[in-house]
């Protein structure tokens, strides 16, 4: 857990890729290999290993991505947000993920070790991945999926006030899902006779899931950690909403930081219900402070068992999107 | 004494890939053999196979392979199977609709799957070749379960999530009979309800050619006098691939299904030749034993026997030691059953073999005909005082016995009576 996406200062740069000269029998092998991909992905494959500009490398990877999809699942890759879950959301089995892996090795030309694949959970998580090694970086740190329990044990928010039920944090930020039961008490009030989630408690989701990410996701000074008692809201703006929704709609919510510098952190925001636009807030800022991290060691522990039961054939997510 | 029904068939073989083609070529009598183009090389002296109409499998990747419209497999199914392994696939949706099984009839504790297969010489090598040239790194992750002996029962238990018993069964050319055997036994101990027993081999160069250094191969190039078994001209065996799937079941879900079972699966026996590792013993002693236990098991008397679907693959030795197996059991009682062998038209399944035969069987039982033992000419005076029929008979054979034996001088003798 100590890798970060911080590029670390003289980190190996080396583009060896480039140097190796793409010759015609490499461009008949490439074209072999990718003859089940899109005509795009093979030609970003070629302009790679051509220049070893890593700009191709996302269509690339998608382009070998969706050629293991089953093809009625493939039109989610089409639209996909770098938050498409590879087993989840495209049916993408362990197996599948190794088969993946040869031919992106294959056609890019890189190696691969099987515990650097485990955490790779997200089609943003792959490309970042991919990235990192392409241009010699740090590898980053994985999205970590947090169960209920586990969010309840580090927010500082809690029942019945708490608006998520499943999230997931990476170093770029994070996402999460929250049903709406009905049950909420202010939807007895908020309308009368028509329960409609308020556009503020929406809001205040997306705020949960910023303090969820300062906690969990965000790069911070060695021997320092957010305390969770010293992040507050201070403002929003470029709040729009798009979509009443009412019990029985399941928001997905998610966040990303835009500028963060002690002591305050700005995010972007959005909420979809399904494809649907629900709700957008294009700033929200928090202020936190920093506490010595050994206030925080439970946390980091409690985050222990849940990365090794990722692995599972029923993750933690699953149980939290069934509870 | 718990009963054992044959309720479903599946085929896909050189002579046929539904049950009303098999039937009608078995009728006519009419072969499924072909010059094989992989064969037609000056240093192969063997020309002819069984080929399988309708499929193409000869790429390594299965993604290239093709098959008749209406079986609708996914990537993620066919990425891990052999050539057979999508014979099988095949022949086990003919066999589930056949048998007007539900999804939940199949997926369950009290069903199971037994199969039989030689494993994917073919992929076997490719994959292994690619690791040597390559290292494993760029080794495909499936090709262990596609190649190895099992990857028929691995894959056909996973694609149709089957709950109860599986394993393989390997004991080469009598695999198959000891699947439906052992398959039989689990549902008669109660153990499983139902059973599918699926035999399948790849059938192509890498699965057949080995045995040219046997000197096993016909070396015939007229497909129609290639494979004649019991012929005095007879010169070796035609090889054949394909996939076949028979289900078995309890005489309680035959009547809870209210289902019309093909035939009853009387019992069975088997016995070893102790002799050599791969020459059937002269005198068929393993056969006889085989057949001998199987009256035993059965109650069943050798005189009710109509008729003997016989191993006999066309190789010189092996005929003659099951036909001295078949006089010592019937000539010296003077009981003269139909014999034939089948295998004069489909060539020779090897590890599919009795899995095959005893579909065709039960097809016989249910229609009422016993096919000829075709491209006989000469008849070898070795089969003196048996009844090797010469033509089809259209007389419903009652109690049929089906004779299958493998490597190692494994024999196993089926016995199955019409209801």
């Amino acid at each position: 857990m100590s890798d970060s996406v911080q590029p670390s200062q003289g980190g190996n740069k080396s583009l060896t890729l480039a140097t190796k000269p793409f010759a015609p029998d490499d461009e008949v092998a490439l074209r072999e290999a990718l003859k089940r991909c899109s005509p795009s992905t093979f030609e970003a494959a070629v302009q790679f290993r051509k220049t070893g500009n890593a700009d191709h490398m996302p269509a690339v990877v998608i382009g070998v991505i969706e050629r293991f999809v089953e093809p009625d699942l493939r039109a989610k890759l089409k639209d996909a947000d770098d938050d498409l879950r590879l087993i989840e959301d495209l049916g993408i089995d362990s197996l599948t993920m190794m088969e993946i892996v040869i031919l992106v090795e294959d056609v890019l030309q890189l190696t691969i070790n099987n515990d650097e694949l485990r955490n790779l959970r997200t089609v943003g998580d792959v490309k970042t991945f991919i990235d990192c090694k392409i241009r010699g970086l740090p590898l980053p740190r994985p999205t970590k999926f947090l169960p209920i329990e586990h969010i309840g044990a580090v927010m500082p928010v809690q029942p019945p006030f708490l608006f998520l039920n499943e999230a997931s944090v990476s170093s770029t930020g994070a996402n999460g899902k929250y049903k709406i039961t009905g049950q909420e008490f202010f939807l007895q009030g908020h309308f009368k006779d028509n329960p409609v989630m308020p556009a503020s408690i929406m809001l205040e989701a997306l705020g949960q899931l910023a303090v969820l990410y300062l906690l969990e996701g965000a790069p911070t000074e060695p021997g320092k950690a957010i305390g969770s008692n010293t992040i507050f809201f201070t403002g929003c703006e470029g709040v729009r909403a798009h979509r009443m929704c009412k019990p029985g709609d399941i928001l997905t919510l998610s966040i990303k930081p835009k500028r963060m510098k002690m002591p305050l952190a700005t995010f972007e925001g959005a909420i979809r219900v399904g494809q649907e636009k629900a709700v957008i807030a294009e700033d929200i800022t928090l202020t936190f402070a920093y506490v010595e991290s050994a206030v925080v060691p439970a946390v980091i522990s409690a985050a222990q068992p849940a990365s090794e039961s990722e692995n599972s054939a029923n993750p933690p997510l699953r149980v939290a999107i069934n509870a | 004494m718990p009963r054992v029904f044959i309720t479903g068939l599946g085929f896909v073989t050189s002579i046929g890939n539904d049950a009303a083609t098999v039937s009608g070529n078995l009728r006519e009598m009419r072969h499924g053999f072909e010059l094989y183009p992989p064969f037609q090389k000056p240093d192969i002296a063997c020309k002819v196979i069984g080929t399988i109409k309708g499929f193409m499998t000869d790429s390594v990747d299965p993604e290239d392979w093709t098959w008749p419209a209406g079986y609708e497999i996914k990537r993620e199914t066919i990425r891990s199977m052999a050539p057979h392994g999508l014979f099988a696939h095949c022949a086990f949706l003919q066999a589930i609709a056949d048998a007007k099984l539900s999804d939940g009839d199949i997926s369950n504790r009290h069903t199971g799957l037994f199969a039989a297969s030689g494993g994917s010489p073919m992929l076997t090598y490719y994959h292994h070749d690619r690791m040597l040239k390559l290292g494993p790194a760029r080794c495909s992750p499936l090709g262990i379960v596609a190649s190895i002996v099992g990857t028929l029962n691995f894959n056909l238990v996973a694609a149709f999530k089957i709950q109860g018993a599986s394993t393989g069964f390997s004991s080469a050319c009598a695999s198959s009979a000891h699947a439906i055997a052992y398959g039989y036994e689990e549902i008669v101990r109660g153990r499983q309800k139902r059973m599918f027993i699926a035999g399948g081999e790849d059938g192509n160069r890498d699965a057949i050619l080995p045995f040219a250094g046997m000197r096993t191969l016909s070396l015939q190039s007229d497909p129609a006098l290639a494979s004649r078994p019991f012929d005095v001209a007879r010169d070796g065996f035609v090889g054949t691939g394909g996939g076949v799937v028979v289900v078995l079941e309890s005489e309680d879900e035959v009547n809870r299904r209210g289902v019309a079972p093909y035939c009853e699966l009387a019992g069975w026996g088997q016995a070893s030749d102790g002799y050599n590792v791969a020459i059937s013993h002269p005198d068929g002693t393993g056969s006889k034993m085989a057949m001998d236990n199987a009256f035993e098991a059965t109650g069943i008397k050798p005189a009710a026997v109509d008729y003997v679907n016989a191993h006999a693959t066309s190789t010189l030795i092996g005929d003659v030691s099951e036909a001295r197996a078949l006089r010592s059991v019937f000539g010296e009682m003077g009981i003269r059953p139909g014999i034939s062998s089948t295998k004069a038209l489909t060539g020779h399944g090897l590890s599919l073999a009795g899995a095959m035969e005893t579909g065709f069987c039960a097809l016989m039982m249910r229609e009422g005909f016993v096919p000829g033992s075709a491209h006989i000419s000469k008849l070898d005076p070795a089969c003196d005082g048996l009844n090797i029929l010469r033509s089809t008979s259209t007389q419903a054979p009652k109690v049929v016995l089906k004779n299958s034996s493998g490597f190692g001088g494994a024999n196993v003798a089926l016995l199955m009576k019409k209801t």
